[in-house]
């Protein structure tokens, strides 16, 4: 007999397979990484925007009018994510997105092996870096790596990479704080 | 006593009875001046007339107090005798009691005084015990004052340079990341950005 854990469990990759076949078919790899960076938005508005998050998970509310909410919200995201989320919201379970977003991209590794690598870095990549970083984080990852560049002057210099759940940070930003941690915590040539 | 009253009373009765006899054995002593004049030797001796009824009289007297007075005066001289004695031998024991006393009292005094010093003894020892356990005490207290003073003090030096450590950290990061946003053109930062890829490690390692 399956517990509630293994029934959830089911459920989300059921949610993460829809979303993910829908999408391949709609439009093969392309369309699935789109579905996947809308998939990443959303999770970034959900979790900073605790009114919306909330709306979508009352009980208050019926079925219906949180799939209704849910369709307006997400009216110009993919059609397949805006059919998924809008059944996700009627049975209430808008709560396991996180865990929807964290096995659509298991599938994706495991059903199309690609990998997705957020690169975020102070100054936009030239072809040579990319090469670069697509064939260690390829040698590393053993599947095909589709890179997801993004700018953040707050990193100072270097590379902030992320895949899986796996990071590696080698921006200028942790290296300097690192520095600040052991300037601080460091007690040589501090006793007078 | 009660004899020597009886002695005395004898003698009485002797004197008494004497002086009858004297005066019917020589009435001429008696009456001398009965056919004289009243001159020489009269002058001196009782008139007869007298002296028998004084006689008589005399001797009715010694007989009615012989057999009435004495008795009584002869009881209450032994009354008398009797309650000097009783007070006599009443304030020996009184005196030996008195004595007792006195002896029971030097001791109990003995007993006071000795248990008086022992109580100082013991006073002073404990007063003596006290002072040593009180200074005791406040060299212990004082030592661990001092201790937590210098705990204290070494604490905050330790704070104060952690905060001058921190401070010194915190301006040096801020000026290094000042210079690197600056300084660093797009082209220093790819080659950064390539020298950290290349050494940085994989992301099976995490």
């Amino acid at each position: 007999m399956p517990t509630n854990r293994h029934v959830v469990k089911e459920k989300v990759a059921t949610y993460a397979a829809v979303l993910l076949d829908g999408a391949y078919e709609a439009g093969g790899q392309g369309v699935v990484l789109e579905v996947r960076d809308q998939l990443e938005r959303i999770l970034r508005i959900t979790r900073s925007n605790m009114d919306l998050s909330g709306a979508l998970e009352d009980s208050s509310y019926t079925p219906e009018q949180r799939e209704t909410l849910a369709r307006g919200v997400f009216a110009a995201c993919n059609p397949i994510l805006v059919d998924v989320l809008a059944v996700m919201a009627e049975r209430g379970d808008m709560a396991l997105l996180t865990r929807v977003w964290e096995s659509y991209n298991d599938q994706l590794e495991r059903k199309l092996n690609v990998s997705v690598v957020d690169v975020t870095t102070v100054v936009e990549l030239d072809d040579h870096l990319r090469d670069l970083i697509v064939k260690k984080a390829e040698a590393d990852l053993g599947t095909s790596v589709v890179l997801r560049e993004r700018i953040d002057k707050s990193l100072l210099g270097g590379i902030r990479m992320s895949a899986n759940g796996k990071r590696i940070d080698a921006s200028v930003l942790t290296q300097l704080e690192s520095a600040r941690n052991v300037l601080k915590l460091s007690t040589d040539g501090g006793e007078c | 006593m009660k004899f020597e009253a009886k002695k005395a009373s004898m003698r009485m009765g002797v004197a008494a009875l004497a002086g009858t006899t004297m005066t019917c054995a020589f009435p001429a002593l008696a009456f001398a001046s009965e056919g004289e004049a009243t001159g020489g030797i009269s002058a001196i001796l009782p008139d007869m007339a007298e002296f028998i009824p004084m006689l008589v009289i005399f001797i009715l007297l010694w007989i009615v107090l012989a057999k009435f007075g004495w008795p009584k005066f002869e009881a209450m001289l032994d009354k008398r005798e009797q309650t000097i004695k009783d007070s006599l031998e009443k304030s020996e024991a009184a005196r030996i009691e008195s004595e007792r006393v006195l002896e029971e009292y030097k001791r109990q005094l003995e007993d006071a005084k000795s248990q008086a010093a022992s109580i100082v003894a013991d006073a002073k020892r404990t007063g003596e015990a006290v002072k040593a356990d009180l200074t005791e005490k406040a060299q212990t207290e004082a030592a661990g004052m001092i201790e937590k003073a210098r705990a204290a003090i070494e604490t905050e030096k330790k704070a104060a340079i952690a905060e001058l450590q921190g401070s010194v950290a915190d301006a040096s990061i801020a000026v290094a990341s000042r210079l690197i946003g600056e300084d660093l053109n797009d082209d220093e930062h790819r080659k950064i950005i390539e020298r950290y890829v290349n050494e940085a490690g994989s992301f099976n390692a995490n």
